[in-house]
């Protein structure tokens, strides 16, 4: 059954996709593998492309256009290059923890390279350093101009010294290429990099004024909501016209809007919890309520891995902080008892209360929080757990309720589950999601109600559209259902069920197939099965990842510096241009410098076939093929993606 | 002494022998001795190599207990331990002021600006002086028609944090156009105001470095001065002298100790978001390059709300904004958009691309919305009568609420926000800003401090006057004028303010309306306070 097909083609888009499918002459016999260059002759003189592209289409790097033009029975409601179209039921799966199943933690899950690989790396980076060293003390000499901001000069002390700065300007100067690369357009499946030169290794950056299209495999776009065609998008613009950009102030002051209230009862539903506030950015969801809830004579236990925005709250709240290593139950344990036992540093006074800060989805790990442990430690050891869902909510669970949901654990055995809208939302923002009493005591002692701006309506529309669509929307025969038997909406409410209506603003009108949540299931299946192939596919082709099977962040182990950037460059420079994140040292360990893919529901196998193609080339140019074997075939793997995705 | 050399002996053996029995550790013994042979200068780079990679495995280790306080126990005792303790409740519940402030906050339906639709809405709204919409941007329609346009070639979220992917022409061009507007060699955006300079201070100012700050300045200030970890010296607020003898102290200080030239900031802000007070920006800047310090100034109110076109302080004292060394300023508040920048050269823009916190590890701001900021500042550009209205319906808000007997007005009269304090029937020096003119004959408050000297002095009841003045806001409301009291996280600032409503006038009322709401709200003032 196609989740696609037998759908009324409302929008231009759609129409001129069907249109297409019937003029195209290669509809049928190129099936199997369309040369790009014969498809992009056949379809840059189509004159109704201006409708949704800003360039005319030219498929030279085969992301414009679907591999096979869609048939008639299939109907896609969203532009190729934002969302892509994949209409096989098979190249779906479900994000669900087979329980009985272990949870890795995280060393004895990752193989080791060998140790050639580890050696030159420490020496490349001795080497970077050895001469960034003698860079900086021949320049000063010969070169002080170069070097007087670094330096102490009339009276004032240099704002960045050299020694602080030195990392900056000697080891990723050299890769800056890799990094603030400016865009623009949608972050979707593809995205239109601003080409750059650099004719001073790297000190200026200047934009050549040309665009190159890539695949996107970089952003935070886990369901693809990254769109600004489709019903979210259509929403979006009619809550500008209405609530306009902006509401002028702080949630506690002036800036309160009916929207604000709406969202927050969506979230709650959402999430499964008895209430929820939203803020306006996801880091300072982090920073600036951690510090209401924990303060001096509180201990926060924070994973060593937890985001910068952890750190930040923890360390304004003035309490004490211990960390525990990554995902390490027994170190958690170990911890737990010595603290507890041990009571306050030196008056040995018993702690007012303990907070354990763990992320569900790491961020450069891909490892996915052992959850169903640190609750069962709840149990005995009465901590509070603050769980950060940045990226796990709507990439993870059969609902794409985060990690609970995959896991399923009820959500309410969590204290505080924190999230942001800026990944799978295509959004942006964070919520905190607990019980009432708590809630609006964040909501007066967090620092953001009383000072922050408010969420923008645009935003907040955005949140509510994409939230609705995985959810789907209680239709009124249900409704009316729920109000005839006698319970409260609210109680009526079990989780996770579709969005009430009650949440939702009167004018939001959502196309059917986002209203009924037929969208939003497919996007869950796509994301997951998306991660588990690719995830898959690079191990069977000898590569070293880690993280999570079912983790839609997946991270291809480097190690030398610099390979990070001839990856980098090698994967941009290709017919099918491919943008990748790579982290190296002091985001990662020193040697375990690496890639980072973030897969998307909006990837076609295709997509993913073409990812894993490309690094099965670049990996033997640069040796970075250090895991396991018997491999397979780069043909095989393409072949075999269903097996692949049962195999984890 | 020589048993432990023995015992290291034996160790060393024992380890060698063990290294032996190691398959190929007879090559490695070779390759190490003939390599040495060739080149000694490698076996030097190896050893550093060997030390510095151990160096970070250690590092990687999580820190443990110190020794000295621990105390041994047995796991039963643990458990016994664990099984005692209870903690406190993760938050306590509101206390029934809190509860019912939450309650009032109003919701504003459909569009805010001058004259919403709330939720709960006694009568007629006759204006809204609580929300910040100083100049009106809010319903510009051609805002609102880019937004759209935006919105369908850029779609919603940027779904990256700026270095990976995140980064938007739009919000080069808004760097761009900030900076154009302001006269600075360059900006940098964050995607959310309040986060701004908690997070460029900590980019700047490190442990050991020196920040001298008002003791009035507002909390994120407060925060990103806590969390930047510097040596911190507090002045009198708004008081240059002040000013000028810590500086002068520190300097002392700093010769007596023989210690090394640290960074040195003056962190203030242009107008205070804690009572209005406006800072003599060309002072200011006279004695930080005499005294050589930098210049930190948060302009989230003065941003677009003061100067002829409303670049701010910087314009209105006509002073090359060049001259402040890190200007901060908040798109949220004075262009209704959304965010925060931070202006400076070329140097202190670069670097916050790499150290500011929450610009490096947080998503971009969404493109509709930098959009959104542009335009503002080509409407205020092009439009100067905004900012000259703004300034008069400032003038005739004053002219009413200064000749009130029951409140002080502790705020500039330029300014675009209006604080009104409870003024105490006798007339001693409550405020710390009105201890300036008194404050020559006293001892100079001690640096160290956040609190000033007279701060002893400080004899309101906050808690009765907060609930007072929300009887006033709700007084105002029930005959349509929305205000609203400045909102304070009480238990968590460094200095209790002493509790104010908070007007924040608009551009978008007539001279009449505002003189019409102004009078509700003297009238509910001096209603519920004479009672
Ligand atoms: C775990 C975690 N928390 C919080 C954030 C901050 O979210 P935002 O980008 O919405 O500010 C991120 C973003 O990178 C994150 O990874």
């Amino acid at each position: 059954m196609s989740l696609f097909s037998k759908r009324t083609a409302t929008s231009p888009v759609t129409s001129y996709l069907s249109a297409f499918s019937k003029n195209d002459p290669h509809a049928v016999d190129d099936e199997s593998s369309t040369p790009a260059s014969s498809l992009s002759s056949s379809t840059t003189s189509d004159s109704e492309d201006t409708v949704i592209y800003d360039d005319d289409i030219d498929n030279a790097d085969g992301l414009a256009l679907p591999p096979r033009p869609p048939n008639s029975s299939e109907v896609f409601s969203t532009v190729h290059t934002e969302f892509g179209h994949c209409s096989n039921p098979k190249y779906r799966y479900l994000s669900q923890h087979t329980s009985g199943t272990s949870i890795p933690g995280h060393d004895d899950q990752n193989p080791e390279p060998p140790y050639y690989v580890l050696l030159s790396t420490y020496i490349s980076y001795l080497l970077l350093i050895c001469l960034g060293h003698i860079r900086d003390f021949v320049g000063k000499r010969m070169r002080p101009a170069a070097y007087r901001h670094l330096m102490p000069s009339d009276g004032y002390a240099p704002l960045n010294s050299d020694f602080d700065s030195f990392y900056t300007r000697r080891l990723k100067t050299r890769m800056d290429e890799c990094f603030g690369q400016p865009v623009t357009g949608v972050a979707g499946r593809t995205i239109q990099i601003l080409d750059r030169i650099s004719p001073d290794f790297n000190h200026n950056q200047i934009l050549t004024g040309s665009r190159t299209r890539a695949l996107n495999i970089s952003s935070y776009n886990y369901l693809g909501f990254a769109q600004a065609h489709g019903g979210c998008a259509d929403a979006v613009e009619t809550c500008i016209r209405e609530h306009g950009v902006s509401t002028c102030g702080s949630r506690l002051e002036g800036g309160s809007s009916n929207l604000h209230v709406l969202a927050e009862a969506l979230v709650a539903k959402f999430m499964g919890m008895e209430d929820a506030l939203i803020s306006s950015m996801g880091f300072a969801t982090n920073s600036t309520f951690i510090p209401a809830l924990v303060g001096k004579g509180c201990l926060v236990i924070s994973d060593e891995l937890n985001h910068a925005s952890i750190r930040f709250g923890v360390r304004l709240s003035g309490a004490q902080v211990r960390m525990f290593k990554h995902n390490d139950m027994d170190a958690l344990e170990a911890l737990l008892r010595e603290v507890i036992s041990q009571g306050q540093p030196k008056t040995h006074r018993p702690w007012r209360k303990i907070l354990v800060i763990v992320e569900g989805l790491y961020s450069m790990e891909g490892t996915l929080v052992n959850l169903p442990a640190i609750i069962e430690l709840k149990k005995k050891y009465k901590f509070y757990i603050w769980v950060d869902e940045a990226h796990s909510i709507g990439a993870l669970g059969p609902h794409g309720r985060g990690v609970t949901d995959y896991f399923n654990i009820p959500p309410r055995s969590v204290d505080i589950l924190m999230g942001t809208f800026t990944k799978s939302f295509g959004s942006a923002g964070g919520y905190l999601a607990g019980n009432k009493d708590l809630i609006d005591s964040l909501r007066i002692r967090g620092h953001s109600g009383a000072y922050a701006e408010a969420m923008t309506p645009p935003v907040l529309t955005q949140v509510v559209a994409s939230m609705a669509s995985i959810m789907g929307i209680a239709t009124p025969t249900m409704t009316r259902f729920d109000s005839s038997s006698t319970l409260q909406p609210s109680e009526a409410y079990h989780h996770p069920g579709p969005a009430p209506m009650s949440t939702l603003p009167t004018w939001l009108c959502l196309p059917p197939h986002l209203a009924d949540g037929s969208e939003g299931t497919s996007r869950l299946r796509r994301i997951a099965f998306n991660s588990r192939y690719l995830h898959q596919g690079l191990i069977k082709l000898g590569f070293i990842t880690y993280g999570h099977p079912a983790s839609p962040i997946v991270p291809l182990l480097i190690f030398n510096p610099g390979k990070m950037n001839m990856f980098h460059r090698l994967m941009k420079d290709r017919q099918t241009p491919i943008v990748v994140v790579v982290v190296a040292y002091p985001a990662t360990p020193l040697v375990s410098g690496r890639v980072r893919f973030c897969v998307s529901a909006a990837h076609t196998k295709e997509d993913i076939d073409t990812i894993l193609r490309a690094c099965d080339e670049i990996g033997d140019v640069l040796d970075i093929r250090h895991g396991v074997r018997p491999r397979w075939t780069i043909d095989q793997v393409c072949a075999r993606a269903l097996d692949l995705v049962q195999l984890s | 002494m020589s048993s432990t050399t023995e015992s290291l002996n034996a160790l060393l053996a024992s380890l060698g022998q063990a290294f032996d029995k190691i398959p190929g550790s007879a090559v490695l013994v070779r390759y190490v001795k003939s390599s040495h042979q060739n080149d000694p200068g490698r076996t030097v780079l190896e050893v550093i190599l060997i030390i510095f990679a151990i160096f970070t495995l250690l590092q990687s280790r999580t820190r443990g207990n110190d020794g000295r306080h621990f105390i041994k126990f047995e796991d039963k005792e643990i458990d016994e331990l664990v099984d005692e303790w209870t903690p406190e409740p993760l938050a306590a519940p509101l206390n029934a002021f809190e509860a019912s402030d939450l309650a009032a906050v109003p919701i504003i339906v459909g569009h805010n600006g001058p004259k919403p639709t709330l939720a709960r809405q006694p009568t007629k709204m006759i204006a809204n002086l609580a929300s910040y919409n100083f100049t009106g941007l809010a319903g510009k329609e051609v805002i609102k028609e880019r937004a759209i346009e935006t919105l369908r070639k850029y779609g919603l979220g940027s779904c990256g944090p700026p270095g990976f992917y995140g980064t938007l022409d739009v919000h080069m061009t808004l760097e761009r156009d900030i900076a154009d507007f302001l006269g600075t060699e360059a900006a940098i955006i964050y995607s959310q105001g309040f986060s701004t300079i908690s997070s460029v201070i900590p980019a700047f100012c490190k442990r050991g470095d020196i920040i001298v700050a008002d003791r009035g300045v507002n909390f994120t200030i407060q925060k990103g001065i806590q969390i930047s970890r510097s040596t911190v010296r507090w002045y009198d607020h708004n008081d240059l002298k002040s000013l000028e003898d810590v500086l002068d102290s520190v300097e002392k200080e700093r010769k007596k100790r023989r210690g090394p030239l640290t960074r040195r900031f003056i962190i203030t802000e242009g107008i205070f978001e804690k009572d209005g007070a406006m800072i003599d920006l060309p002072k200011l800047i006279e004695l930080k390059y005499r005294k050589k310090y930098r210049l930190i100034l948060d302009e989230s109110i003065s941003f677009g709300t003061v100067g002829r076109t409303g670049r701010g302080l910087t314009e209105l004292y006509n002073v090359p904004a060049t001259k402040v060394d890190i200007l901060i300023g908040s798109m949220a508040n004075g262009l209704c958009a959304a965010g925060g920048f931070c202006a400076g050269s070329q140097h202190v823009i670069d670097h916050q691309q790499i150290n500011g916190p929450s610009f490096v590890y947080s998503a971009s701001m969404p493109a509709l919305l930098a959009v959104s900021a542009s335009e503002g500042i080509d409407i205020l550009r092009s439009s100067p009568s905004i900012l000259t209205k703004l300034q008069q319906n400032i003038r005739v808000a004053r002219t009413i609420l200064d000749e009130l007997d029951c409140i002080s007005v502790p705020s500039h009269p330029a300014s675009p926000i209006i604080h009104l304090h409870i003024r105490k029937p006798t007339p001693t020096l409550l405020h710390p800003s009105s201890a300036v003119s008194a404050g020559h004959s006293l001892k100079p408050s001690n640096p160290t401090s956040v609190l000033p000297r007279e701060a002893v002095n400080w004899d309101w009841d906050t808690d009765a006057e907060e609930r007072a003045l929300q009887q006033v806001v709700e007084e105002a409301l029930r005959r349509g004028v929305m205000i609203t009291r400045a909102k304070r996280l009480r238990g968590q600032e460094m200095v209790e303010a002493r509790p104010s409503i908070k007007l924040a006038l608009t551009s978008e009322l007539s001279t009449d309306e505002v003189k019409k709401a102004v009078k509700v709200v003297a009238q509910a003032l001096k209603d519920v306070l004479r009672k």
